[in-house]
């Protein structure tokens, strides 16, 4: 089980995600801030693939394509020393846990793999049983947060007394390999606690708390009226608790919150009047980060002016 | 629904066995230790599902029906209904997962050519994937997203290059090494001539369909 005084602060690769790069890109410039000021050793490559996620879920890609991609990201990690692999997004922990896992138990999906490599002129790709632990080498961005809470609590800026917040953690994190979450997978706490060492009034229990976000992958797409009840659910539930911030640690949970929220509320006749963020955009600006020039909070549908200058930050 | 095929299009997502039972414990998609057989049948899923809170489907009754090797649970349209959470998985005491059972039954529909109207508008999604090294949703969703979000959406996506460079990012695209790695290793595997096989069994079925058009113009 994962402690969270082993999570490491060095030989992190950064994990890039298809949905941060095209919907949220202000998530991986903020988690890279926090990661300079908490002087945690990272790497960003621009070799690493997205982790064929949205395709595994959409029903397209197959195991053995999914874990085949995710060998070659693995390979990328160990040549550049950089074995810590760190997502900003849970489905991309989900699967690239799961990829190491299968790669490690599973003889024939090893072989399979590393043959089809060794048959492209791919040699140097070639996954060795056990180079890498589907524990000890997989964490969240938000673990890595977690694990510096107080130091970030000291490096806080702002003054979030008074600011009621609460968290949605991604299914992806935390119900797939339950048994290496930080915390109970019941009650997940992990962002809570991040606001709370930067002075917030977190709301840490709210109905919905572990409803998924209703994205569903092709759900909201092939699905919409579906997914948006959730989503609507979801939504109610945070405005009965009275929270004026969501924090979320997953793209697709936040492309499901922030730009689907208009479209509920003209779709349901209502209004809601809390903003949202990812937990990495929300450390960077309690450690003084720009708004918009690392935030990128520019980029959400929900707009932040107002929420933004309630905790007295110009934008 | 007229187009069956007897192969399967990925021996290890969806290994040919006798039962269905046998197929889910064997797929690569479902975790070895699987609890399918020590399900108690107690509703925990359905519970906390929320598929199982806005519609008829009901995880439950689906793991008893393939239990009972009931095929014709794979041609439920309740089964598209699961959003992947995992919250079954996770709530399940018999480490029984009927969230990735679902993922398997709809691999054996798709085999059976149904659900293909999901998957049509995805069979650019491994070239793009293959050339530029990340997912790209699908061009009909993104009309979708267009026709469903505000200027402040349009106008980020139009300066999309902007943002990022004013953010200190990259290019979204993966540097390749000039090996053209991804589209090899994705030709190695397979993924090609699995989505080959899907193009051709949409052909086959919108072929299908404009036949049995012709055949009610002809009547009339």
């Amino acid at each position: 089980m994962k402690q969270i005084e082993n999570i490491p602060d060095c030989g992190i690769l950064l994990f890039k995600s298809c949905l941060v790069s095209v919907e949220y890109p202000g998530i991986e410039s903020s988690t890279t801030y926090v990661f300079d000021k908490l002087g945690i050793d990272y790497l960003v490559s621009d070799e690493q693939s997205c982790c064929t996620g949205l395709g595994y879920y959409f029903d397209l890609f197959d195991q053995m394509s999914t874990t085949a991609v995710a060998a070659r990201n693995f390979a990328i990690a160990r040549k550049n020393g950089y074995n810590n692999i760190t997502p900003m997004c849970s489905t991309c922990y989900a699967i690239n846990k799961e990829a190491c896992a299968l790669l490690n138990s599973n003889d024939e999906v090893r072989s399979n793999i590393n043959s089809v490599f060794k048959q492209a002129g791919l040699d140097d790709l070639i996954y060795e049983q056990n180079s890498l632990d589907e524990v000890d080498n997989f964490y969240h961005v938000v673990e890595l947060f977690l694990s510096k809470a107080k130091q970030i609590g000291k490096l806080n800026t702002i003054d979030f007394s008074g600011v009621r917040v609460a968290a949605h953690h991604a299914c992806h994190y935390y119900k797939i390999q339950s048994d290496d979450m930080i915390g109970n997978p019941n009650h997940p706490l992990l962002i809570d606690t991040i606001a709370k060492s930067c002075g917030a009034d977190v709301v840490e229990w709210y109905e919905d708390k572990t409803l998924t976000c209703g994205a569903g992958f092709s759900q909201i797409h092939v699905n919409r009226d579906l997914s948006l009840k959730v989503t609507h659910a979801k939504l109610e539930s945070l405005k009965e608790a009275g929270v004026e911030l969501v924090l979320h640690m997953c793209p697709n949970c936040q492309i499901q919150y922030d730009r689907y929220q208009p479209v509920i509320e003209k779709e349901y006749g209502t209004k809601y009047d809390f903003v949202h963020m990812n937990i990495g955009q929300f450390v960077a600006l309690a450690l003084g980060a720009d708004p918009e020039k690392v935030c990128g909070f520019q980029t959400h549908s929900v707009p932040l002016d107002g929420f933004l200058e309630r905790i007295g930050v110009s934008f | 629904m007229t187009y069956v095929i007897s192969e399967t299009l990925s021996e290890y997502d969806t290994p040919i066995c006798d039962t269905l039972a046998e197929t889910v414990k064997k797929s690569l998609r479902t975790s070895d230790t699987i609890g399918i057989d020590r399900c108690l049948q107690c509703g925990a899923c359905t519970s906390s599902c929320p598929a199982a809170r806005f519609t008829d489907y009901n995880p439950r009754t689906m793991i008893k029906r393939v239990m009972e090797n009931d095929m014709s649970v794979i041609e439920d349209e309740t089964i598209w209904n699961c959003f992947y959470c995992y919250t079954c998985h996770l709530r399940c005491p018999r480490n029984n997962s009927p969230t990735q059972v679902v993922q398997v039954l709809r691999q054996m529909a798709i085999n059976k050519g149904i659900g293909l109207d999901r998957l049509k508008v995805l069979l650019e999604y491994g070239d793009t994937f293959a050339e530029l090294g990340v997912s790209k949703i699908p061009d009909l969703y993104v009309g979708q997203m267009e026709d469903d979000f505000d200027r402040r959406w349009h106008e980020f996506k139009n300066n999309l290059d902007a943002v990022r460079s004013e953010l200190g990012l990259g290019p979204v695209a993966v540097r390749d090494s000039g090996r053209g790695e991804i589209r090899a290793i994705l030709e190695g595997i397979g993924l090609f001539e699995r989505q080959e096989k899907l193009k051709q069994m949409v052909e086959s079925e919108s072929d299908t369909v404009d036949k049995k058009g012709q055949i009610t113009d002809e009547a009339n």
